[in-house]
């Protein structure tokens, strides 16, 4: 990216953060093919890249690029937002490398090691073998130095300059976010204990902390896309935070209905879970209403056309907001009640919520905050779209989403077969799995994922070249 | 004409938003204090006195462990009933069959089983879940996997597997060979055989009840 | 240890896929509703649409009555329902005052 634009170095900075994202990105995408062909025909790169390490790597490379890009976007927007220099930023690029560096290490041995035997020096050196957080203890600790950095940046940066309502939440939410990580690094006998931590991480991350930071990111993106009263955007970010934290953090009731926890955490669990959906509807509105808002007194002045100075970007939050809405929303509120959820808890359905939860949650508003990037490297006043930028965001969009309905339908038969009917047990999951709904949920979440696929390859391509495009408004 | 209204100061929702999180995480703490205490393992002494713990004591492996609807709770619940064989043994001390689930459960991470399979419902959904494995009517001496394996008990047909499952292929999708050893191999059969012991609430509903005892119409 | 009340009653096999339907059409409608009405307060769309958003309000709360009686939840939660409704019919009243307060300081 061009960057000769770009006076602040903290974004710089930025954009080393989001081109590391969108690289981890592809090979997200790449180890979920494997994976999804592995579903379809079972003796893929069997003993050689088996399904485990294909979907370990799915989904820490999902993790990873998302919090390279959140890392990122802050950086992008602290000099917007507290109108200095970011305090600290050679130690934030040295960090970069190290982190990056420390991530390679970690996916070469994920795929030539893969598995080691059962003692302390797999857990320290290879793997953790726990869902989402595999990184071997070495990493966990790196990581932690590496993200105390970060925030170290975030707070000198926000105390020395203004404090914004934007920059105060994210200093909060960015603690917790790192804090929390803390609960996913022992080892326990006890898997009921196990995953009762393991849960703290992943849903406090993904139903709370990164909830409401992206609930800040929306905020500066309406106020620098389409100039958004900062007052009112605050506001509203405060009034998010309070419903995403009030119900997110007793929302991990959810999680332990069926871990060996007692069962109070049904009653609690179904009510919070059920509020949960609440902010999601409150920030789909708060995008609708500063849009309408700003576009019609723009009308009233007597301005012509669009308010939006980033269609791109502006495009991606908006498939934010759907998406946030129907993937953590609608696909999570359907299975969350314990009456319900004993059947479908660890089914294909769960499967389905979480591709088009990611996605709608965060991939969708991380790609837009690398368009924000794109139009400041090349120091254009208004990002039209292009060809490759239309196409992109509906093949994707289309892809994940026809990736969830396929998961949605093979998770109703897994639902009914294997568990209402069979009783979730070997023969029983078997039966499930070979149902003719099944295999052909399974060859459509193939082909949709080819889509998303092709989708970011072209989403790559217009990353790389927008920024040259005669179309926009210097 | 409006005046000042504490519905529209920031003050006002900022601080609402630091009480309603700090509220919400109190909450969770305290929570967590009092799960905590009831996931606890339990020990020898409790399993030798009857007393019911959320989560047995590794000496579970002595006894034998059935999953039985509770009318009360209106679910399933595992019952540990009399003294079993695992492994020829069933006088496993507190210090062997503690040694033996650390060894079960480094093995479950270091193997990655949460990467295809679920654990108490949690992980991958390409292969069953395992959180009742351990009295899965296929493992059962008339069962299709014991039968395969040409063991005589339960936990030697599952250790068995584990060592070399590419031999006893039961479907297209198999399981790959991760180098399990046999001292490894026994010790995840001990952490299967704990783990069914876990009071899950009721998870999974119907398990081993083929055709659904209740629901079949 | 503390008396154990809550049960869990089975769920008939025809009775899944319309409680999976009807959950989703409570988010799904009760976005209609907010989004209805607030794109009418905002101006985006005619004031003759503002029926449309409280008939799906009243949508909302007929599939969540649907999926409550399929699930066979007990008292206690089918009277939070019923409160949680009833909020959400006046959510988006209290929070369209509260931004137009806003704007109305910060604008005129």
């Amino acid at each position: 990216m061009a960057s000769n634009h770009l006076k602040w170095e903290s974004k710089q900075l930025a954009t080393w953060y989001f081109t590391f994202a969108a690289i981890i990105f592809g090979a997200q995408l790449l180890f979920g093919l494997i994976a999804a062909i592995q579903y379809v025909m079972p003796g893929f790169l069997f003993e050689i890249v088996d399904f485990s390490i294909a979907r370990i790597l799915h989904i820490n490379a999902l993790v990873v690029w998302m919090v390279f890009a959140m890392i990122g976007s802050v950086y992008w927007l602290l000099p917007d937002e507290t109108g200095i220099e970011t305090v600290g930023i050679k130690i934030g690029k040295l960090l970069f490398w190290v982190f990056a560096a420390a991530i390679v290490v970690v996916v070469l041995v994920y795929l030539l090691v893969q598995v080691g035997p059962a003692d302390e020096t797999t857990i320290w050196f290879i793997t953790e073998g726990r869902e989402y957080i595999e990184a071997p203890r070495w990493a966990d600790i790196g990581i932690v130095v590496v993200v105390l950095g970060f925030i170290g940046n975030l707070y000198a940066t926000g105390m020395k300059g203004k404090p914004t309502g934007i920059v105060t939440v994210l200093m909060a939410d960015m603690l917790a976010f790192a804090g929390i990580y803390l609960a996913g690094m022992f080892f326990t006998d006890n898997i009921s204990v196990d995953q009762f931590w393991w849960w703290w991480v992943i849903h406090l991350w993904v139903e709370a902390t990164w909830e409401v930071f992206v609930g800040a990111i929306a905020a500066y993106g309406l106020i620098t896309m389409i100039g958004a009263h900062r007052k009112v955007v605050e506001m509203w970010l405060w009034i998010e935070v309070a419903m995403l934290f009030g119900s997110g953090i007793l929302g991990m009731g959810h999680h332990y209905f069926w871990i060996g926890t007692p069962e109070y955490w049904w009653e609690i669990g179904a009510l919070f879970s059920a509020l949960e959906p609440l902010p999601l509807v409150a920030m789909f509105i708060h995008v609708l209403y500063d849009w309408g808002k700003q576009q019609g007194a723009a009308h009233q002045r007597g301005e012509e056309g669009s308010v939006i100075t980033n269609k791109p970007a502006f495009t991606w939050f908006i498939l934010q907001a759907f998406g946030n809405f129907l993937g953590a929303g609608v696909w999570g509120f359907f299975h969350t009640l314990p009456q319900v959820n004993l059947y479908t808890h660890g089914t294909q359905f769960t499967s389905a919520h979480g591709h088009l939860a990611f996605f709608g949650a965060y991939a969708t508003i991380l790609i837009g905050m690398m368009y924000v990037a794109i139009q400041g490297s090349n120091g254009i006043k208004v990002l039209k779209h292009t060809k490759s930028s239309i196409a992109a965001a509906w093949m994707i969009a289309g892809g994940v989403m026809g990736m969830t309905v396929a998961l949605t339908i093979a998770g109703y038969v897994d639902v009914i077969v294997t568990r209402a009917q069979m009783g979730a047990t070997w023969a029983g999951y078997f039966d499930g799995h070979s149902g003719m709904w099944m295999l052909q949920g399974m060859d459509w979440r193939l082909i949709m994922g080819v889509v998303t696929f092709l989708g970011f390859l072209f989403l790559i391509k217009d990353f790389l070249s927008t920024g040259k495009n005669a179309v926009h408004i210097r | 004409m409006a005046n000042k209204s504490v519905w529209s100061d920031n003050r006002f929702w900022q601080r609402s938003a630091a009480w309603v999180t700090g509220f919400a995480a109190i909450l969770l703490i305290w929570l967590t204090f009092d799960t905590s205490g009831q996931i606890s393992m339990g020990s020898d002494a409790d399993l030798k006195n009857g007393v019911t713990k959320r989560v047995p004591g590794p000496t579970v492996i002595n006894y034998k462990i059935t999953y039985e609807m509770d009318t009360k709770r209106g679910h399933e619940v595992p019952v540990i009933g009399a003294k079993e064989k695992f492994f020829g043994r069933d006088d496993y001390s507190e210090k062997e069959a503690g040694d033996l689930l650390h060894l079960g459960k480094l093995g479950s991470q270091a193997k990655n089983c949460m990467d295809c399979h679920t654990l108490l419902g949690n992980g991958a959904y390409y292969a069953p879940d395992l959180t009742k494995a351990w009295l899965d009517p296929a493992w059962e001496s008339t069962g299709s996997m014991q039968a395969m394996t040409g063991k005589n008990t339960k936990e030697e047909a599952m250790a068995e597997f584990l060592q070399f499952p590419s031999k006893y292929p039961t479907h297209a999708r198999m399981m790959p060979n991760l180098g399990i050893t046999a001292a490894e191999a026994k010790g995840l059969v001990a952490f299967l055989k704990h783990m069914s012991s876990i009071d899950t609430n009721g998870f999974p509903r119907n398990f081993g009840k083929i055709q659904g005892a209740l629901n079949g119409k | 240890m503390v008396e154990v009340l809550a049960v869990q009653p089975e769920i008939a096999l025809n009775d899944f896929l319309p409680i999976f339907v009807s959950s989703a059409l409570v988010i799904v409608f009760g976005g209609f509703y907010v989004g209805i009405y607030t794109a009418v307060k905002v101006g985006m769309l005619k004031k003759w649409a503002m029926p449309l958003a409280y008939l799906f309000w009243l949508l909302t709360a007929y599939c969540l009555y649907v999926m409550g009686s399929l699930m066979h939840v007990g008292d206690t939660t089918a009277k939070a329902l019923v409160v949680a409704m009833i909020g959400y019919l006046l959510l988006p009243h209290a929070v369209y005052y509260m931004q137009h307060q806003v704007h109305e300081q910060n604008e005129h």
